[in-house]
């Protein structure tokens, strides 16, 4: 089967659960679930942008949280210096994350595997730290406070998903232009990527910059929702969930993030009241899904249906 | 059998069949943050944790609260302040709850009592000390607690008396620190400005302070302050003995954060302990009113601890929430808050009442009693530690030993 | 600015901190030279070592002198399953992932530190444990210097454990093997060498000396379930410093990184300390992949 034809069924089976996502207030109208709801969806927007550098670049950044963060800051340092409207925080933050992942793209160009894991998790680590020690701008550990966008969680639980819709799109985009084509060609074979002559440079890049800047986007978003914003959305640990549900949902795969944060987070907040045991669960999964099946969920509902498939 | 036997099993039967009806009936849900994972202190947490369960039993046994049972229900917040906001996020959106207590940490008060704003929740501060609290102005905020002002007030007199020239605190970096840092500083620019002061932010996830403490070894000032929450204090105590800064002959260590309460206190500190001055909200040598022997007794019951200030400070918290309930007959949001500014109760520690004034004294217990006891001993109870400052009166240097 | 009695305060903080950073790094770095991937659990077996040691002490009242030994063992242990269950598809080409193995090696240990942190959380609880001390003197003079009678002590059998690294990677048959291998996996193969066997005597030494690094040092920084992050960054920043893989490299990197922390701490910022390793890290991986002594040409 052709990469095209494997992309379109997932954007499919992908808008098919955003559909059903959306018509979920119909019927449940709680405002705490609706809030687990959304953050799913902003962890949904972090692991589909990891997944653009792991999945499809072969680009194993330990950042994306850090992305996150400084999108947040973005956003709430705007706001707290210059009062800046929402819409422009949104931007701001945007923005800064991507520019900043403009630049780390292009000095890790080089690095691969370990190497590429050791400094994105170091950069990960000074970009807290500073936040969390920068007391007079950042006030450290307290976190700045911003005055939430709106309170509705209905709303809120439309903005995340019509956000998470876009990255969705843009995604899917993306990886059906010629660009996609190069990005696999790079985590395939670099060096005969080069050969025939695509621009290894600039694609790498480019696909760091645009992972950050989503992430960068989620996290600002997440910043008027959570209404303040902490050096804890950097912690290793957020990248670790992100992670985590890319491998649990099916890394490569356009669907697989978004399944995998859905289910790790909800299952996780309804588990909450059973003892917590849920994230050893779901560290336990990441290894046998890691170890015995790469394609993870999304993977497993794609074998279980392909025989059936051909005997029709 | 005797009358008054007849008595007694009737009005047991009796309290019997009301508790069982409370029991029956619909439960006052109360929402509880407290820390139960690192890095916040979990000790703190624990504490708060056991001391409302003790009153919630008490009340719950006594008939509840209108007729109703009050349950807890509880959240780890890890002491980070963007659990403590989703906590309470989820107690008042999920769980329901008529109003939240139990909050040990000035940052996760900070955070947790936007939400309750947000909602309109009465939300009891049972430990957060910062002044940012109060200056706020939230009608739905009150703090039968502690406040950093009153600290800072007790520290510059402490040091005044002491005679100190030159005064070096230890502040780790939450609002509670740096604010109370930054608060010790101006009180003594009021009271004793020939005194030199200053502060280092030290933060608390950290595990070894020695590149701080170092500089202090050549030249050592008067009195060291503590301004940290255990564990990071812990280490910091014990790393500033180990180099020999204080205490020592030469300088005073000053706990303004009253740790030598906690039961983990000796696991932790040996000889960095002795002469050890400690603020300390309570002591046993302090008068209290009758329910804290109640409370405290039912408290080393289940724990098999000392009653410490958390406790009673937990146990005010819902007493005063219950309290208002029941004089307001209700538990809307409204008349709670209107119930809870009209309070003149008297709980475990004195007659609390709120100050409507703004600023620093906003819904404050104004008149917190404490006092400064020095730890003289490796190893000793706090009851067998001499008082060296009378709740009310200034600190008598007469009574200081001297390291 | 600095006085001298400063001056050597720092330095000989410095070298001590330096010197428990060696002992946790060196198993990192022994992987790395055998496996060629970073694991991103090492300091989950630091926080084993440490539970291992209090909990055989503390609650089970087994003399010192053993539970020490007892916490090494435990982390040996650990590290011998983790590499027979989970790092054979780096060489055995099994498992899903085909060229990904750098990928797989990532992922899979980032999953087990996740699991063993939450594991270690639910099953003992979140409360941090205090061991008891080798010895329990509060302050011991040392030279010019002051210190706890736990740090004198750690630093003691941390110097012994070296030494016996030290001479077992240059004199015993294994240690032979172990830098045959790491120079050369199909060469050493060749010549007969069990890599499969060496592979899993790297991982479980580096586990053991971990947790053995855990162990003495949690009466000084208590054992809690996240305790091994801190560890696990400074065993990074030290394994790129020295060199990926090389052992003598990585000590004298340990060294000097205590010293960095140290003095800069005083002279340039104390509450930016932790931050100075980490850009060391980068800047080395980009412009010294090699790192201080090691020979160019290494594929990065």
């Amino acid at each position: 089967m052709s990469g095209d034809i494997r992309l379109r069924r997932e954007f499919i089976a992908t808008s098919l659960l955003l559909l059903v996502l959306a018509l979920l207030p119909l019927a449940m109208r709680d405002v705490y679930w609706l809030g687990v709801l959304v953050v799913s969806a902003y962890f949904a927007i972090l692991a589909s942008s990891w997944n653009l550098l792991a999945g499809f670049t072969g680009q194993f950044s330990l950042a994306p949280a850090a992305f996150a963060m400084i999108g947040a800051y973005g956003a709430a340092l705007s706001a707290a210096y210059y009062n800046v409207p929402p819409l422009i925080g949104l931007l701001i933050g945007t923005v800064s994350a991507g520019l900043i992942g403009l630049v780390l793209g292009r000095i890790v160009m080089r690095l691969r595997g370990p190497y590429l894991a050791l400094t994105t998790l170091s950069f990960a680590e000074i970009v807290r730290l500073v936040a969390s020690n920068s007391i007079n701008i950042t006030r450290g550990d307290l976190g700045l406070p911003l005055e939430p966008w709106f309170n509705d969680r209905v709303i809120w639980f439309y903005v995340f998903l019509s956000a998470l819709t876009f990255v969705i799109c843009g995604l899917y985009l993306l990886l059906r232009s010629q660009a996609g084509l190069f990005l696999e060609a790079i985590r395939d074979d670099e060096i005969a990527a080069a050969r025939s002559g695509v621009r290894i440079v600039f694609w790498k890049t480019a696909a760091f910059a645009i992972s950050s800047a989503a992430a960068g986007f989620a996290g600002a978003l997440y910043a008027y929702f959570a209404s303040l914003v902490t050096p804890e959305l950097g912690l290793v640990q957020q990248t670790g969930l992100v992670v985590s549900m890319t491998v649990i949902g099916g890394m490569g795969s356009l669907i697989g993030p978004v399944v995998g944060a859905f289910l790790v987070y909800v299952t996780s907040e309804w588990l909450r009241d059973v003892g917590g045991w849920q994230l050893v669960i779901f560290a336990a999964l990441v290894i046998v899904f890691a170890r015995l099946f790469r394609a993870g969920l999304w993977g497993l509902v794609i074998t279980a249906l392909a025989p059936r498939r051909k005997l029709a | 059998m005797t009358y008054a036997s007849h008595l007694t099993i009737a009005a047991f039967a009796f309290s019997t069949s009301l508790a069982a009806s409370a029991c029956a009936a619909d439960p006052i849900k109360v929402g509880v943050t407290v820390t139960q994972s690192p890095p916040g202190s979990v000790v703190q947490g624990t504490q708060v944790k056991d001391g409302l369960e003790v009153v919630a039993k008490m009340l719950n046994d006594q008939g509840g609260v209108l007729g109703r049972p009050i349950e807890l229900v509880i959240e780890d917040t890890q002491g980070l302040p963007e659990k403590a906001r989703a906590a309470v996020e989820k107690l008042i959106t999920r769980d329901k709850v008529v109003g939240i207590v139990g909050e040990h940490q000035s940052s996760n008060v900070l955070a947790g009592m936007e939400v309750a704003h947000r909602y309109h929740i009465p939300y009891i501060n049972t430990n957060g000390w910062a002044d940012a609290i109060r200056e706020k102005g939230y009608p739905e905020v009150f703090n039968p607690n502690n406040y950093n002002r009153r600290v800072a007030m007790a520290a510059a007199e402490s040091i005044k008396k002491l005679g100190a020239k030159k005064v070096v605190a230890f502040a780790e970096n939450t609002d509670y620190g740096i604010g109370l840092a930054k608060g010790i500083g101006e009180q003594l620019k009021t009271v004793a400005p020939e005194i030199s002061y200053r502060f280092d932010t030290l933060d608390r996830a950290a595990k070894d302070y020695l590149p701080a403490i170092l500089p202090l070894r050549a030249d050592p000032p008067d009195v060291v302050v503590d301004v940290m929450l255990p564990p990071a204090a812990y280490i910091m105590m014990n790393q500033v003995y180990e180099q020999g800064v204080a205490p020592s002959a030469k300088t005073w260590f000053y706990d303004a954060s009253g740790l030598a309460d906690y039961p983990d206190f000796w696991q932790n500190i040996k000889e960095a302990g002795k002469d050890l001055l400690v603020f300390g909200l309570y002591h046993p040598k302090m008068k209290a009113p009758e329910l804290a022997k109640t409370v405290g007794d039912a408290y080393t019951k289940k724990t098999g601890a000392q009653p410490n200030r958390l406790l009673y400070q937990a146990a005010d918290s819902l007493l005063v929430l219950t309290d208002a309930i029941k004089r307001a007959n209700s538990t809307e949001p409204d008349a709670l808050v209107k119930a809870l500014e009209a309070t003149k109760y008297t709980g475990t520690r004195g007659e609390i009442t709120f100050s409507n004034e703004s600023g620093y004294k906003f819904h404050q217990w104004l008149d917190i009693p404490y006092v400064t006891f020095q730890v003289t001993e490796i190893g000793q109870k706090v009851a067998d530690s001499p008082l060296v400052e009378q709740p009310g009166q200034p600190l008598d240097p007469s009574k200081l030993a001297h390291p | 600015m600095l006085s001298g009695a400063l001056a050597a305060d720092l330095a000989v903080n410095g070298l001590v901190t330096g010197l428990f950073y060696g002992l946790m790094a060196i198993g990192l770095a022994l992987i790395f030279g055998v496996l060629r991937i970073v694991n991103f659990a090492h300091g989950e077996f630091y926080m084993v070592g440490a539970y291992a040691y209090t909990i055989i002490a503390a609650r089970l009242g087994v003399p010192l002198f053993v539970a020490l030994p007892s916490a090494f063992l435990f982390g040996a242990a650990l590290g011998w399953v983790v590499e027979r269950t989970l790092m054979r598809p780096l060489y055995a080409n099994i498992g899903s992932w085909g060229l990904m193995r750098d990928e797989y090696a990532v992922i899979v240990t980032f999953g087990l530190s996740l699991l063993l942190v939450n594991l270690v959380d639910k099953a003992i609880g979140p409360y941090a444990f205090r061991a008891p001390a080798l010895v329990s003197a509060s302050r011991v003079v040392v030279g010019p210097a002051l210190m706890s009678g736990q740090k004198v002590a750690a630093a003691v059998v941390t110097l012994a454990a070296l030494a016996l690294i030290a001479l077992f990677l240059r004199f015993s048959y294994w240690g032979r093997a172990v830098r045959a291998v790491s120079q050369n996996r199909l060469g050493a193969s060749l010549a007969g060498i069990d890599a499969t066997a060496v592979s899993s005597l790297v991982f479980a030494l580096a586990g053991g000396l971990a947790a053995l690094a855990g162990a003495l040092l949690s009466p000084i920084i208590n054992a809690s379930p996240d305790v091994g992050a801190f560890p696990a960054i400074k065993s990074y920043v030290i394994v790129v410093l020295g060199g990926m893989g090389s052992i003598p490299g990585a000590f004298v990197a340990s060294l000097l990184l205590g010293l960095v922390e140290s003095f800069g701490a005083v002279l340039v910022s104390y509450q930016y300390r932790d931050t100075f390793g980490l850009v060391l890290l980068i800047l080395f991986l980009l412009f010294r992949p090699q790192g201080l002594f090691g020979e160019r040409g290494r594929e990065v």
